[in-house]
């Protein structure tokens, strides 16, 4: 009985075709022959070209599909969004942008890669970039909200306030708060498969109708020329760590735009241990060590941090160094500061109340500072 | 082979493209036909189409190879389908509020609607293997050809399949008879 009544079932789901296909042969075809270049190229060995190739065919394949058909999902087949991303790699650069504004700044966790464009960092009237990895976000169509990173206090969780225009033929929306939406406005896209993309817009406060609309689409172009993992500047680190027990690695990076460098500016390293959660683009873990560091510069100095509670003066490796021990909300912190330690302004930091190593134990036998030359500084923060 | 050498140098047979246009242009509505019974969405299911459609013109020469080429194009299709909802993207985000893909007219709905989210419940090798005996009427030794499997696991899996969903169906019918533990297990 139930094999007749599923034949049945798969019969009616099969007569129920719909006279419009959403299947485009051509695409398939030019997907499957740029496969075969790859893999022509692979075979007659020259992985760079391979290389090259490959991130050709991301581009010019997965990021600049088809036209958009009525009623396709955005989910469509399309090369899918990476499940995590390399710290290491800044990933993501802007193609285009407004005049007067540049790249000022930007960071990589594994779930999400950012880049901020705009006069100096920080900035409110800056553009601001999101790429998460797959299944970082989650779009409710009934609530209209689009939920990126792992809890709401820590991503955008927003409201789908309309559509915007196609990005490379990816279905987009003005996405924001209902209320005021002009001081957090955003466009968002499906950049690949299961991955979005967020572009906070400048903060539009007194801003005529005029100006709004100029803005909005400024925005749909430079989201039209992102460039999602063509090749970037290197990130380089003006401080090299060794000899660090063999799980550890960097979790997570914030670089900024020196020139024609993109510096490391401060990141974190990660273990198996729990992790803290994330803020201000570094992904934190307990016990585990966070740096910042920064070419020297006059006005930076530690002698502040000598009237806190439980902070002492010390020389290590003949720097000198303020360490101090605090809290952070509810977690123990202890941090090192040493300003002008060869050429370089620098605060080694651990959070958690039974670190690895301390702090001390981190600045004296597992940092090499590079100096204030980049012609020093290194790619791999971990040697 | 003759190769024909084309703009970008890279060295593609003059004929693959022609005899794929030809064949997809041919095949493509029962290749989408399949592709819904398996996926149970007509948006998924030319999904599905597309990505089986790139896997067959990059394996073009094994394709024009094979003694039963829908054969083959069913074999890639059926895989991919396997191979999509184990993967991480299965849980793809749906954007569209609405249903698509209303059943086609049956006389009770309600019956069709259980029979049809009993099968939808199954796990996508026992869905995938359902959809060949009964969709396209294959033997075992076929089925298990295509899934790749040996004639025995077809077996056990078409057996589990229609044991769920007839399970799923008596559940449906009679919701007291789902099984409740004893008021001492509740506290």
């Amino acid at each position: 009985m139930t094999e007749s009544q599923i034949r049945d079932l798969f019969t009616g789901i099969a007569g129920a075709e719909p006279e419009t296909s959403l299947v485009d042969a051509e695409l398939a075809r030019r997907r499957g022959r740029a496969r075969l270049r790859r893999r022509w190229a692979a075979a007659a060995g020259t992985p760079l070209l391979a290389a090259a190739t490959a991130v050709a065919v991301v581009v010019t394949v997965g990021l600049a599909p088809a036209p958009p058909r009525p009623g396709i999902a955005a989910t469509g087949n399309r090369p899918a969004a990476p499940r995590h991303f390399d710290p290491l790699v800044p990933y993501l650069s802007f193609g285009w942008l407004p005049a007067g504004q540049s790249l000022v700044m930007g960071g990589v966790r594994r779930t999400v890669v950012f880049i901020e464009a705009g006069r100096k960092p920080y900035s409110a009237h800056g553009w601001d970039l999101n790429i998460y990895a797959a299944g970082q976000c989650h779009f409710t169509p009934a609530a209209k909200t689009l939920q990126c990173g792992a809890a709401p206090p820590e991503g955008p969780g927003r409201n789908i306030v309309g559509p915007a225009p196609a990005v490379r033929g990816h279905r987009a929306w003005w996405a924001g708060p209902s209320r005021n939406w002009w001081a957090s406005a955003g466009l968002v896209w499906q950049y690949a498969r299961n991955g979005w993309a967020w572009l906070f817009l400048p903060n539009m406060y007194r801003y005529s109708p005029q100006q709004i609309a100029a803005v909005k689409r400024d925005a749909v172009k430079i989201a039209g020329h992102v460039r999602y993992g063509a090749p970037t500047r290197p990130l380089v680190f003006p401080a090299q760590l060794t000899r660090l027990p063999h799980n550890w690695r960097v979790s997570s990076v914030v670089y900024l735009r020196d020139g024609r460098l993109l510096r490391a500016r401060s990141y974190a390293l990660a273990a198996s241990s729990p992790s803290l959660g994330a803020d201000g683009g570094l992904d934190y873990q307990s016990g585990l060590p966070y740096f910042t560091i920064d070419p020297v510069t006059r006005r930076f100095s530690c002698a502040g941090y000598l009237h806190w509670p439980d902070s002492v003066s010390r020389t290590i490796n003949g720097y000198r160094v303020v360490v101090t021990h605090d809290m952070a909300g509810s977690t123990p912190k202890q941090q090192l500061c040493a300003a002008h330690a060869d050429g370089l302004d620098l605060f080694v930091s651990e959070l958690g109340s039974h670190p690895v190593m301390s702090v001390d134990d981190v600045f004296r036998h597992h940092l090499r500072l590079l100096g204030g030359n980049p012609a020093n500084w290194v790619r791999n923060p971990i040697g | 082979m003759e190769h024909a050498p084309t703009n970008d140098g890279f060295p593609v047979s003059g004929s693959r493209d022609d005899e794929y246009t030809e064949y997809v242009a041919a095949r493509l509505s029962s290749l989408r036909r399949l592709a819904a019974v398996l996926c149970d969405d007509w948006q998924r299911a030319d999904d599905l189409v597309q990505a089986t459609l790139t896997k067959l013109y990059v394996h073009w020469s094994r394709m024009r190879a094979a003694s039963h080429p829908d054969a083959y194009a069913r074999t890639v299709l059926v895989r991919e389908f396997i191979h999509e909802r184990r993967s991480p993207w299965a849980k793809w985000v749906s954007l569209t509020e609405e249903m698509t893909d209303p059943p086609a007219a049956m006389v009770d709905h309600d019956a069709v609607l259980d029979l049809r989210a009993a099968v939808a419940a199954l796990p996508a090798r026992q869905r995938a293997t359902l959809v060949l005996r009964f969709y396209c009427d294959l033997n075992v030794d076929q089925s298990s050809e295509i899934l790749g499997c040996s004639p025995g696991t077809v077996k056990s899996q078409t057996a589990k399949a229609l044991d769920a969903v007839r399970r799923a169906l008596t559940l449906g019918q009679n919701p007291g008879a789902r099984p409740h533990p004893p008021r001492s297990a509740q506290r």
